[in-house]
C-alpha cells in the first residue's frame, strides 16, 4: 500500500446518491428488523404448526378430546398459567390454548430487544451520532427507526401467517386465509406493543441494558396482572388494563373479539409517538431519566474477571434467579390443585403432553422443564457475555495483564455454572415452600433435587457456548441460542409421536428425567455435565490458539 | 538476563492471501525509546497484539525481556503495560473503579505516583466511564497503564483524543519513563511527539519494515534541503553529483543534494554564491518521502 498524496481530486463533480436522507435511517433499521422479524416469525409459525399437528395425531377421537377438555377447560389454576382454554375439542381452539402465552411472551421478549437494541443499543455504539449528525432530526430519526421496527414487526407477522397456513394445510384442518391472519396477528400483537414500549424504554434509560430491563419489568408486571384476572378471584376486569390481557381478549379462532385490536392500536401508536417526542427532548447519547454520572467506589468485588462478571451482571443475574423464583413458587402453588384433575382416563391424556405420574408431582413435572428451558436462558446469556466482552475490547485489559485466557475463561464458565446452580436451588426450594402451603406432600429434599437436576442440560448449553466461542466466536450467539431453540422446539414438536428418537435426542431438554414426576436421572446427568465439560475444555484450548477477534 | 526488551525474528502475519506483517526483525534494547511509524494498515497495531500475545503469528517468533510472547505471554504481562488508541472500557464503572481493577489484576501499583498522575492529567475518577469524554477514558488508561511502573511500555496511538495540554503532559511522563530505566515501544501518527521522545525509529511500510534507525543516521541517509542565492547569473547546478531537484526562482536556487556536499559547496564558490540556507529534513518529511510522492526530501 502506497499513499499517493500527488492525487488530484476529479475534475468534474459527481452526482451524490441518490437516497433520501428522510428514509436512510428507516431503511437500515429495518434491514436488521426485517431479518430478525422474519427469523422468529418462522420460529412463531413452526411453534403454531407443529401444535395442531401433534392435536390432530394424538387426539383422534371424540372422547380423547373431550377428557382434555375436561382436564383443563375447567382449571383455575392452569387458566390463570396459560390462559382460559374456552374450545379444547377443536384442532383451532386446542392450538390457540397451547400457544398463547408461549407466543405472547417470546414475541414481547423479541419486540423488546429488537428495539432498544436498534434504538439504545445504535446509540450505546456512537453510530447514532453519525445518523443524526446527517439530514434529519433527532426525532425525524428517531420516527425513521420506529418505521423500520414496523417494518420487521410486518415481516413477522406475514412470516407467521405463512408458515401456520402451511401448518393447518398439513394438519388437514380448515381455516380461511383472513381467519389465519388474524389468528397470525393476534400471535404477535405482544411483539408490535413491546417494540412500542422498547422505543419509550429507550429513551428514559440511559443504556440498552437498562431499557431492556425496564421494558421487561413492563412485561412482568403484564403479566402478572393477566394472571391474577385469568386466576378466578372475581379480579377479571383487570384484563382490561394489561397489553397482554387485550391480546388475550382478541381470542382468535375461538371467539374472535377484533374490538380488542382498538387498545392494542392506541397502545402502539402513542408509545411510538412518545418516544418521538421524548428523543426531541433530549441530547443524543443522554437520557430522560437523568442518569448518575458520579458514584463512590465500590472496589470488593473488582478483584479479576470473575469478580468483575460478577459486578456487571449481578442485576440481571438477580432478576434471572427472581423471575425463577417466583414462577417455582407459583408453580408449586397450583401443583396440587392442577394435579387432582389427573385422574383416571385424563391421567393417559396427560402423560401425552409430557407429564409423568400423577397429582401435584406430574404437573411440577411439566413445570419444571419451562423452568430448565429458562436456566438455559440463562446459560445462554451468559456466554453471550462473555463474547460481548471480547468483542467490545475490555478483554484485552485483562490479557495484556498476567491473566491467561485459560483463567479468564475458566472464571467466567464458573461463574455461570454458579448462577445455574442457585438457580436450580431456587426453582427447587421455591417450588417446596409453594406446595407445602398446600400440603401437597412434597418433600425438600424431592424439590431440591429436582431443581439440581435442571441444571445439566443448560451445562451442556455452556459447553457448546464455550466451544464455538473457542473455534469461531463471531457465531457464539448463534450457536448458544440455536441450541436452545433446536431444543426447544423439539419439546414442542415432540409430541407428535413421529419424530424419531434420534432426533429428539439431540435436544438438551429431551435427556432431562421429567423431576420430581419420576426420579433424575443421575447416570444422565452425569454424561450431560461431561458432554458440557469437554466442550468447554476443547472451547479453552482453541481460545488459546486463536486470535483475540473484535466484532 | 536478555539485554533486549524487544526481539523479533521473521515475524509475520498473514490474513489469507493479504500479509499485515511481513518478515518482521526487530531489536529495541533496554531503556529505548523507540517510535513506530507507518501509515493506517501498515502492520504497526498488527506488531503490538503480536507481541502481547493477542494474535498469533503465521510465522516467526517474538520475544520480550527473551520470553516467548506465545508461549509464556502472562510472564511477559507482568513486566509490561500497554495502552490502545481505543480506549474501551467498562461503561458502569467509575474512573477510580477501573484503576483500581486494572491495578489489582496487574498485581502492582505505585499508589503515590497514581494520585500524581490523576492530578497531573486532571481526571476526575469518580465520574462514571460512560460519562467521560473519549480524551478521559484514554486517560484512565494512560494511567492504569503508567501507575504500575512497567519495564515495558507497548504504546499504540496513546494520545488518541488528548488535547495539546494533556499530550504535553502525556510526554512529560514518557520523559520520566525514559529517566528510570524503563523501555517505550512507541506507535504514533504525530510526528512531533515521536520526534520529541524517540531515540530510534523505525517505519513501516505494506508490513515490511523499510527503516529503522536514529534521526540522525536517517537524515544522514536523506537529502538536505538547500537555498542558494547568487549575485550574477544562475549556474546550472544539476550535473553536480548528488544533485537533484533544482528549481530556480529569479537569483535563488532551490535544490536537494544527498551524500557528499562537498561538489556541491565546491560550485556554489565558484559561481559566487552570496546566500545559503541549508536545512535537515524533519522526521515528517523523511516519513512523507518513504510514502508520498510530495515530500521534499528523495
Amino acid at each position: 500500500m502506497s499513499a499517493d498524496l500527488a492525487v488530484a481530486p476529479p475534475a468534474t463533480v459527481a452526482t451524490p446518491t441518490r437516497r433520501s436522507p428522510v428514509t436512510a435511517v428507516a431503511a437500515r433499521s429495518a434491514r436488521s428488523a426485517v431479518r430478525s422479524g422474519a427469523l422468529w416469525g418462522l420460529l412463531l409459525g413452526v411453534v403454531i404448526a407443529s401444535s395442531a399437528v401433534s392435536y390432530t395425531k394424538i387426539y383422534k377421537t371424540a372422547a380423547s378430546r373431550d377428557a382434555l377438555a375436561a382436564t383443563y377447560g375447567h382449571s383455575q389454576a392452569m387458566s390463570a398459567l396459560f390462559g382460559p382454554a374456552p374450545n379444547l375439542q377443536t384442532v383451532t381452539g386446542f392450538t390457540d390454548f397451547k400457544v398463547t402465552m408461549t407466543l405472547m411472551i417470546l414475541g414481547a421478549v423479541w419486540g423488546l430487544l429488537t428495539s432498544t437494541r436498534l434504538l439504545r443499543g445504535e446509540e450505546d455504539r456512537g453510530r447514532w451520532d453519525l445518523l443524526v449528525a446527517g439530514q434529519t432530526t433527532r426525532r425525524r430519526a428517531t420516527a425513521q427507526a420506529i418505521a423500520g421496527l414496523g417494518a420487521g414487526a410486518a415481516v413477522l407477522w406475514i412470516v407467521t401467517a405463512l408458515v401456520t397456513i402451511v401448518g393447518w394445510h398439513g394438519a388437514k384442518v380448515h381455516v380461511g386465509v383472513v381467519p389465519s391472519l388474524y389468528f397470525a396477528l393476534a400471535k404477535v400483537a405482544a411483539a408490535v406493543m413491546f417494540l412500542a414500549v422498547g422505543a419509550v424504554t429507550s429513551q428514559l434509560a440511559a443504556t440498552r441494558r437498562q431499557a431492556a430491563a425496564s421494558a421487561a419489568v413492563v412485561l412482568g408486571v403484564s403479566y402478572a396482572l393477566r394472571l391474577l384476572a385469568d386466576a378466578g378471584v372475581g379480579l377479571h376486569a383487570l384484563i382490561w388494563v394489561t397489553p397482554l390481557g387485550w391480546v388475550e381478549e382478541l381470542r382468535p379462532l375461538t371467539a374472535p373479539r377484533p374490538s380488542a385490536l382498538v387498545p392494542i392500536a392506541v397502545f402502539t401508536f402513542v408509545l411510538c409517538g412518545v418516544a418521538v417526542q421524548l428523543a426531541g427532548r433530549r441530547d443524543v447519547g443522554a437520557s430522560i431519566v437523568a442518569d448518575r454520572t458520579h458514584a463512590e467506589a465500590h472496589l470488593r468485588l473488582l478483584t479479576g474477571p470473575a469478580g468483575l462478571a460478577v459486578r456487571l451482571l449481578r442485576a440481571t443475574i438477580i432478576g434471572w434467579w427472581v423471575a425463577i423464583a417466583l414462577a417455582a413458587l407459583l408453580y408449586g402453588l397450583i401443583a396440587k390443585s392442577a394435579g387432582t384433575a389427573i385422574s383416571g382416563s385424563v391421567h393417559e391424556v396427560f402423560a401425552k403432553l409430557g407429564a409423568v405420574g400423577s397429582g401435584a408431582d406430574a404437573v411440577l413435572g411439566l413445570c419444571f422443564l419451562v423452568l430448565a428451558i429458562l436456566i438455559g436462558f440463562v446459560a445462554a446469556g451468559q456466554v453471550t457475555a462473555a463474547r460481548a466482552e471480547e468483542s467490545e475490547g475490555m478483554l484485552d485489559h485483562f490479557l495484556v495483564r498476567p491473566v491467561s485466557r485459560w483463567s479468564w475463561l475458566a472464571a467466567r464458565s464458573v461463574v455461570a455454572l454458579g448462577v445455574m446452580v442457585v438457580a436450580g436451588l431456587a426453582a427447587g426450594l421455591f417450588a417446596w415452600l409453594g406446595a407445602a402451603t398446600q400440603h401437597s406432600g412434597l418433600s425438600v429434599v424431592t424439590l431440591l433435587g429436582a431443581g439440581i437436576n435442571l441444571v445439566p442440560p443448560s451445562m451442556v448449553i455452556l459447553g457448546v457456548g464455550v466451544l464455538a466461542f473457542g473455534i469461531r466466536p463471531r457465531v457464539t450467539s448463534w450457536a448458544v441460542y440455536g441450541l436452545l431453540g433446536w431444543s426447544l422446539l423439539l419439546v414442542v414438536v415432540g409430541g407428535i409421536g413421529a419424530v424419531s428418537h434420534w432426533v429428539l435426542d439431540t435436544s438438551v431438554f429431551h435427556q432431562m428425567a421429567s423431576a420430581p414426576a419420576v426420579a433424575p436421572h443421575w447416570e444422565a446427568n452425569a454424561i450431560m455435565a461431561a458432554v458440557g465439560i469437554a466442550a468447554a475444555l476443547v472451547g479453552g484450548w482453541a481460545f488459546r490458539h486463536r486470535d483475540v477477534q473484535g466484532e | 538476563m536478555s539485554d533486549e526488551a524487544i526481539r523479533t525474528e521473521g515475524l509475520t502475519k498473514r490474513y489469507g492471501d493479504v500479509a499485515a506483517l511481513d518478515h518482521l526483525d526487530l531489536h529495541v534494547d533496554r531503556g529505548e525509546v523507540v517510535g513506530y511509524l507507518g501509515p493506517n494498515g501498515a502492520g504497526k497495531t498488527t506488531t503490538i497484539r503480536l507481541l502481547l500475545g493477542l494474535s498469533r503469528p503465521t510465522g516467526g517468533k517474538a520475544e520480550i525481556f527473551g520470553l516467548d510472547c506465545q508461549q509464556r505471554p502472562a510472564e511477559v504481562h507482568r513486566r509490561l503495560a500497554y495502552v490502545a488508541g481505543e480506549a474501551d472500557l467498562w461503561p458502569s464503572l467509575t474512573g477510580e473503579e477501573t484503576l483500581a481493577l486494572l491495578g489489582r489484576v496487574s498485581g502492582r501499583v505505585d499508589e503515590v505516583y497514581r494520585d500524581v498522575l490523576v492530578a497531573r492529567f486532571d481526571l476526575d475518577p469518580t465520574k462514571k466511564v460512560r460519562a467521560y469524554s473519549k480524551g478521559n477514558r484514554q486517560k484512565v488508561v494512560l494511567i492504569a497503564a503508567l501507575m504500575v511502573r512497567p519495564d515495558l511500555l507497548v504504546l499504540d496511538e496513546p494520545t488518541s483524543g488528548l488535547d495539546p495540554l494533556m499530550e504535553q503532559a502525556f510526554r512529560v511522563c514518557i520523559a520520566e519513563a525514559r529517566d528510570r530505566g524503563q523501555t517505550v515501544f512507541l506507535s504514533s501518527h504525530i510526528m512531533s511527539e515521536v520526534e520529541a521522545l524517540c531515540g530510534r525509529v523505525g517505519i513501516l511500510r505494506d508490513g515490511v519494515l523499510v527503516e529503522m534507525g536514529t534521526l540522525a543516521e536517517m537524515r544522514h541517509l536523506s537529502a538536505l534541503t538547500i537555498e542558494a542565492t547568487f549575485e550574477g547569473t544562475v549556474p546550472d547546478l544539476s550535473h553536480v553529483p548528488g544533485v537533484s531537484a533544482v528549481a530556480t526562482d529569479g537569483r535563488t536556487v532551490h535544490l536537494q543534494v544527498r551524500g557528499s556536499v562537498e561538489p556541491l559547496v565546491s560550485a556554489l564558490a565558484a559561481a559566487g554564491v552570496t546566500g545559503l540556507l541549508s536545512r535537515e529534513p524533519s522526521l515528517e518529511e523523511l516519513f512523507l518521502a518513504q510514502y508520498g510522492e510530495v515530500g521534499h526530501v528523495g
